[in-house]
């Protein structure tokens, strides 16, 4: 039935037939992933079912460590959802011609990321029931507040840039595809909102696209900046420095850009893209990453030269934590097999073939996880206040599984939504050029009223 | 002629013997009334039973509710009016016996993990003889968990207390990283000893709610009548002094004395000034004491 | 004769009752037979020293001597201590005490002052009030709460709020926009 779907379907083009194709067939590998991914998922809901009935307690924290790893989750994903703006903002408003095929997907991951990001955010509160207060009682003085309002009008306008830069292929989608269920052609139907390729509405959809990738990159710097300043308006060691917000953009950015090199390996090899995401783009994402990860770098060398300097009491003994103490493998791992190893392999032409980079930027990710682990956590162990007369326990902040289901759950949620959205539309754009007008509907197949 | 008149002499004694005493009864009856302090009055109070029916009751049956001045959360965002509370912490005379920390875990249903009081070892520098230092909420008048709470449950009053509204709290700890004395507490779990049938008021905590914030409150239930908070009573040593900025008196129970006069000869400081908070506590440096520093002494291996 | 006898037995059966309830009386009040001192206050201000004149004088109208008075200012929670550490009589039964000039009162510069006779060997113990304009008037600050980082949602900083809502409002005229747009796509027909 699948297979033959595929072979009933008639496409126009051999681009369409190889990016449509999966769209319309369901396969084993598809449905065991979703199914492996509802696992993570379900897992995580029964843990998040014992946080609400027993309150936080069933987390490690504690009075000292009171912000965990939920909230390098959340920062986590907020740096991984800049990577919509790189490329639908920077990289295209640079006329990198390369880059466009992949900037649905850096979409489709932004889009994800904020989503689990807030929900990470909630998971997080300790009155979750309240969550609405922060509409109805909100102070604009709290960093906080400045937090949600960016986040929400971020997720807004990646949705917007996501599907402007989708609309004329999903007229396309209900123009085409036959063998598809009643609600998905619906789906398209709605989505395309009358797109013909009309001269007219060929033009405001390139004054629209141009406005949104304008707009998005103060709005891109913006969140990663804001939610730095929830660190960086505090006295903790770590946390107290005017370096903290270019540090989190540029980690933010360098963290996307791999990212997106792992999507563009799995897409290209689970959804045989291999004409359409070369070896050359590959090879270009390299680079940029080399490029991202040197900035990136620049800003972690000046983030600590200076505290560990001068090894001011309690962020002398953050700074020795991390550099000799019991952060340290964290630490060097991070930075070392994170950031440093992976620019020096990367200069080099043979590790940005598919397959080298791909490990490589699994190895950045890791890093990037454990590096926002590591901004959060530390800190809070060293206040300026000795911690005394307390449990052994409030000293070390190991995560329960609780914690640990929950937050792979939230991974496993990003994957979800970004698979589904992947399933829903094409990945990447099915003209070769955005004024392609042979391929483009003609008025006559406007009628489909299948 | 003489049993008449012992007849007549025994009337008129018996009629003296009554009169003296109709007039010691009266006097005693008179002085017991002066000296009574009870007041039987015959007010009757008309009362709505859970049935519905109306009742009429004497007053001296209505037992009154505990907490007389109950103060809801959104009365308790004004300070008590003319008054600007600070407090004192005289470093030379701790000696750890942590009875205020007993007190104040009693009054606000604590566990000994989570107390509001914390007594800190300090030590200036490597040289200098180590101290007691107990460290409870600063109140501070440039407040950063103020600043930072997204839903306005933590605000600073006209009298200079800090007070956290836990029917606002979302629980999101950004207060708690806020604060650079890590004077809050948080309640992980469901508060122990909640008393239900109480209604909860910031100004004395209670009953604390699951995944809200908790801290030193400086018990405005006590100020509102003019008493002191508990732990500048129980204290043994007279360590903490508690008073008013705009009386210019601060006082720990036995001893009263002026703020300036104290501030001035004892060169008072505040803990971490250079942060720009501006603690409403000060400290007394911990120079001429009488006695050694003792991790475990007399006072605090009592039960 | 008799009857003069009877009379006088029972007059004093009743003086000895009567006594006797009244000792019982005095008794319930757990006084003993001491005296009532009586204290008169003055007030002298010159060259902006103000002192505080007592004179004690026992029942019989002669000067105390040697007698301590206790001097207080009423605060807020206990009574702050005025004068020296003991504030004797002198011959005259009088004593002086400095009222210091810098003490805050209430709102008019109302200050109350108690001057107490406590735990003497000889006089009951007594307590004298009574208030004076000698504070330094105390303004209440009725003012509304100024406009800061840490006030209350309505009382941030007007450049904040400024800042603030610039931003958001040019942002989401952007998006407003460009929905506008999208909505006017779809209304293009061939």
């Amino acid at each position: 039935m699948k297979k033959s779907s595929i072979v009933k379907q008639k496409f126009k083009t051999q681009r369409e037939k190889d990016v449509l194709s999966h769209m319309i067939s369901t396969s084993l590998k598809y449905k065991l992933w979703i199914a492996f991914l509802f696992l993570f998922i379900v897992f995580g809901m029964y843990g998040y079912y014992r946080q609400l009935r027993y309150g936080l307690i069933v987390t490690a924290m504690r009075d000292f460590t009171s912000w965990g790893i939920y909230i390098s989750n959340f920062v986590f994903f907020v740096a991984i959802s800049l990577v919509g703006s790189l490329f639908s903002s920077i990289l295209k408003l640079n006329d990198n011609i390369w880059s466009k095929p992949l900037i649905r997907v850096s979409e489709i991951i932004a889009v994800s990321a904020i989503i689990c990001a807030a929900v990470i955010i909630i998971v997080d509160m300790g009155r979750p029931d309240r969550f609405f207060y922060v509409i109805t009682h909100l102070r604009i003085q709290s960093p906080i507040i400045w937090d949600v309002i960016i986040i929400s009008t971020y997720l807004v306008i990646s949705i917007l840039l996501l599907f402007i830069s989708i609309l004329p292929d999903i007229a396309i989608c209900r123009d085409r595809l036959t063998e598809i269920p009643k609600w998905k052609k619906r789906l398209y139907k709605i989505m395309a909102i009358n797109w013909s390729n009309h001269p007219k509405q060929l033009a405001k959809l390139q004054k629209v696209t141009k406005v949104l990738a304008i707009t998005i990159l103060p709005v891109a710097f913006a969140i990663h900046t804001v939610t730095s300043w929830l660190f960086a308006t505090t006295w903790r060691p770590g946390w107290d420095s005017t370096n903290l917000g270019p540090y989190f953009v540029s980690g933010a950015f360098m963290a996307g850009a791999a990212v997106i090199i792992i999507s563009m390996y799995l897409i290209r090899k689970h959804l045989n893209l291999k004409p359409y995401i070369t070896e050359s783009h590959f090879d270009k994402m390299g680079k940029l990453l080399v490029l991202l990860s040197l900035v990136y770098l620049y800003f972690n060398i000046n983030e600590y030269l200076g505290p560990a300097f001068k090894m001011v009491g309690v962020e002398g003994e953050h700074i020795t934590e991390l550099f000799v103490g019991n952060y340290a493998p964290m630490y060097w791992f991070v930075q070392l097999g994170g950031l440093i190893f992976p620019v020096i392999l990367l200069m080099f032409r043979w590790f940005r073939k598919p397959i080298p980079i791909f490990i490589i930027s699994v190895f950045v990710i890791l890093g990037a996880w454990f590096k926002r682990y590591l901004i959060v956590i530390p800190s809070m162990q060293h206040p300026y206040l000795p911690i005394q007369g307390v449990d052994e326990s409030y000293l070390h902040y190991n995560p329960t599984w609780e914690e640990w289901s929950i937050t792979f759950a939230s991974f496993a949620w990003l994957l979800l939504i970004i698979t589904v959205l992947i399933k829903l539309f094409p990945v990447i754009p099915l003209q070769e050029d955005e004024l392609d007008l042979e391929n483009s509907v003609e008025p006559n197949s406007l009628k489909n009223e299948n | 002629m003489e049993s008449k008149n012992s007849m007549s002499d025994s009337r008129r004694q018996f009629l003296k013997k009554i009169s003296t005493g109709s007039v010691l009864a009266v006097t005693g009856l008179g002085i017991y009334a002066v000296s009574s302090c009870k007041q039987t009055s015959e007010e009757k109070t008309t009362l709505l039973t859970p049935e519905g029916k109306l009742v009429q009751v004497s007053n001296s049956e209505i037992q009154e509710f505990e907490h007389k001045n109950h103060i809801s959360p959104n009365e308790s965002r004004k300070g008590i009016p003319g008054k600007k509370f600070v407090m004192v912490v005289d470093l030379a005379k701790c000696k750890n016996a942590r009875k205020c920390v007993k007190v104040c875990d009693k009054h606000h249903n604590l566990t000994p993990d989570r107390p509001y009081i914390k007594v800190l070892k300090m030590q200036d520098n490597e040289k200098s003889s180590p101290y007691w230092m107990p460290k409870k909420c600063f109140q501070c008048d440039n407040p950063p968990c103020v600043k930072v709470c997204p839903v306005g449950a933590t605000y600073k009053r006209s009298d200079g207390i800090v007070l956290i509204d836990n029917e606002r709290c979302i629980g999101c700890r950004f207060c708690m990283a806020a604060c650079p004395y890590s004077a809050r507490i948080f309640n992980w779990g469901t508060p122990p000893n909640v008393d239900k049938e109480a209604e909860y008021s910031p100004e004395t905590s209670v009953p604390s709610k699951i995944g809200t914030v908790g801290k030193c409150d400086f018990c405005p239930d006590m100020l509102r009548n003019n008493e002191l908070p508990h732990c500048i009573t129980a204290c043994p040593n007279g360590v903490i002094y508690f008073g008013d900025e705009i009386d210019d008196t601060v006082s720990n129970g036995e001893e009263t004395v002026r703020l300036s006069t104290l501030l001035k000869d004892k060169a008072g400081y505040r803990y971490l000034e250079e942060l720009g908070t501006k603690p409403r506590v000060y400290y007394l440096p911990p120079v001429d004491r009488l006695f050694p520093f003792d991790k475990t002494n007399q006072e605090n291996s009592e039960p | 004769m008799k009857t003069k006898k009877n009379l006088h037995l029972s007059l004093l059966q009743v003086l000895f009752l009567i006594g006797w309830g009244f000792i019982n009386n005095s008794m319930i009040y757990g006084q003993e037979t001491m005296e009532e001192a009586i204290i008169s206050i003055s007030f002298n201000e010159e060259n902006n020293l103000k002192t505080i004149i007592a004179t004690v004088k026992d029942q019989e109208g002669q000067p105390i001597e040697e007698l301590d008075l206790f001097f207080y200012v009423e605060r807020t929670f206990s009574l702050l201590p005025i004068g020296d550490v003991f504030n004797t009589t002198d011959e005259n039964g009088m004593v002086e005490v400095e009222f210091p000039s810098d003490l805050p009162g209430d709102s008019e510069g109302n200050v109350a002052i108690v001057v107490k006779i406590l735990e003497s060997d000889l006089y009951n113990d007594q307590t004298l009030e009574m208030t004076k304009k000698w504070g330094i008037p105390v303004q209440l600050d009725e003012s509304q709460e100024k406009r800061s980082l840490w006030a209350a949602a309505a009382n941030a900083p007007i450049s904040l709020i400024v800042v603030v809502s610039s931003m958001i409002i040019a942002v989401w005229y952007i998006i407003i926009y460009i929905i506008y747009n999208l909505f006017t796509i779809s209304k293009i027909k061939i």
